[in-house]
């Protein structure tokens, strides 16, 4: 009990990693959405090369673990460059460049919901490529894409629990302090756990319901 | 100008080869196990005892929106205060484990979602029992959909192997960070060690679109799926 009371009296830190925690991630995803849409559109590109470097860079990105993501941008860049990215610049490299791969396949997969035809459509109305794309093809990609960014979006955040070990101070690096100052490190690291699970599950509700809200009659 | 010089990492490449092989063991033992308990739960989860169905879907929801460095620190710094001491390659075998099954879960539910009743009661009304119905009817079919996101879902069990590293298990992630901090050569350390992972990735990749290749080989081209 004493244990509780003593972990309690921490309450601003997590108060406070939480929050650094939700606005790392949001930069990451907002960072990750331009970047990724970029890219997905630069994949309609006829051009090969221009696809062949697109591909490149999301399987790149993808296929290497976070973790070494925060670890290069962090150590890697400082001992290639001898330029010291703080914490703060090194988590929101790494979380921005994994964010950006996943989220531009979720675009992609938006975009190329919709049929040639609409473009064909489009064409033949009069309109040029640009008005397609957002008269005709966003609004459409946008409800398909909608239900797995929201899951890009989550596993976001939980990909900014590792930004702990170069030492940005989130929500999990303030679990750490606590634990190291209480002693009391089950508790602790159950009330983080909680706190991740009561924000990440909210937000899979909220997309579980934009899910309904946006479904397409007769698409999957 | 910064001179890429991979000869500076000639003392650190001998520790390379065990390190790969740890990535992989450590993967592929959780891909394993967590596919068993994963099968476990969605039959918890599409079972009409509803007190098995709480509980198979509250693990999955918990499990799933927790971040996987969370649960190492709860089973590595945590479960010693409750009296369990686990190492540090226990901790994360069984944190990637436990973690990777509630997806396993949702991907062996989704197969079998894709079964619909009529092809139970076909099989039945066939005089199929229990095996035939399950091995020739069900199975081949829950397979052919849940190939792809298995696959995909290996890939992530290899990257969250990386986090094993934390708690000092000497996979590929710890070999970069020894190997960079080590020689000041840290750029061409996570240049080998990006290309080992990306290898892991692609291969497995490789391996998913040719299961795929085969387990479709009799569909007529641009036949629904």
């Amino acid at each position: 009990m004493s244990d509780l009371a003593a972990v309690s009296s921490y309450w601003l830190l997590f108060a406070k990693g939480l929050g650094t925690t939700i606005w790392i991630s949001w930069l990451a995803l907002l960072i990750g959405s331009v970047v990724g849409g970029i890219l997905a559109h630069l994949r309609l590109v006829p051009a090969r090369p221009v696809r062949a470097v697109v591909v490149g860079y999301v399987e790149l990105f993808r296929s290497i673990p976070p973790l070494m993501l925060f670890f290069g941008s962090y150590y890697g860049v400082s001992y290639a460059l001898g330029l010291n990215l703080s914490p703060f610049v090194a988590a929101t490299v790494a979380l921005s460049l994994h964010a950006s791969s996943m989220m531009s396949e979720v675009i992609r997969g938006g975009l190329q919901s919709v049929d040639s035809g609409q473009w064909a459509a489009g064409r033949a109305s009069g309109m040029t490529n640009l008005q397609i794309l957002s008269l005709v093809v966003w609004p459409q990609s946008f409800r398909v894409a909608l239900p797995p960014a929201v899951g890009v979006y989550i596993a976001t955040l939980k990909d900014t629990a590792v930004a702990s070990v170069i030492g940005y101070v989130e929500l999990t690096r303030s679990g750490l302090i606590v634990r190291e100052n209480t002693g009391s490190s089950f508790l602790v690291f159950v009330i983080i756990a909680a706190m991740y699970f009561v924000v990440c599950y909210a937000i899979s509700q909220l997309g579980a319901y934009w899910e309904r809200r946006f479904r397409i009659v007769g698409h999957k | 100008m910064y001179e890429f010089n991979l000869a500076a990492l000639k003392g650190y490449i001998a520790a390379l080869p065990p390190a790969l092989a740890a990535t992989v063991w450590l993967s592929l033992l959780a891909i394993v196990c967590s596919l068993a308990l994963g099968i476990v739960l969605a039959l918890m989860r599409t079972n009409t005892n509803r007190l098995l169905r709480i509980v198979g879907g509250t693990y999955v929801e918990v499990l799933r929106n927790v971040p996987l460095l969370i649960i190492i620190y709860l089973f590595f710094f945590g479960l010693p205060a409750v009296g369990l001491r686990l190492s540090g390659w226990q901790t994360s075998f069984l944190a990637l484990t436990f973690a990777s099954a509630a997806y396993m879960a949702e991907i062996v539910r989704g197969g079998l979602a894709g079964v619909g009743p009529g092809q139970y009661e076909a099989a039945r009304s066939q005089g199929m029992g229990a095996f035939q119905l399950y091995g020739y009817v069900v199975l081949p079919q829950v397979i052919r959909i849940a190939y792809a996101p298995f696959g995909n879902m290996c890939v992530a069990i290899v990257l969250g192997s990386s986090l094993a590293s934390v708690v000092g298990v000497e996979e590929v992630t710890t070999w970069m960070h020894s190997a960079g901090s080590g020689s000041f050569r840290y750029l061409e350390a996570f240049t080998v060690a990006a290309l080992a992972y990306v290898v892991l990735a692609q291969a497995i990749n490789g391996l998913r679109i040719a299961t795929g290749r085969w387990l479709l080989r009799h569909r007529n081209p641009g036949a629904p799926l």
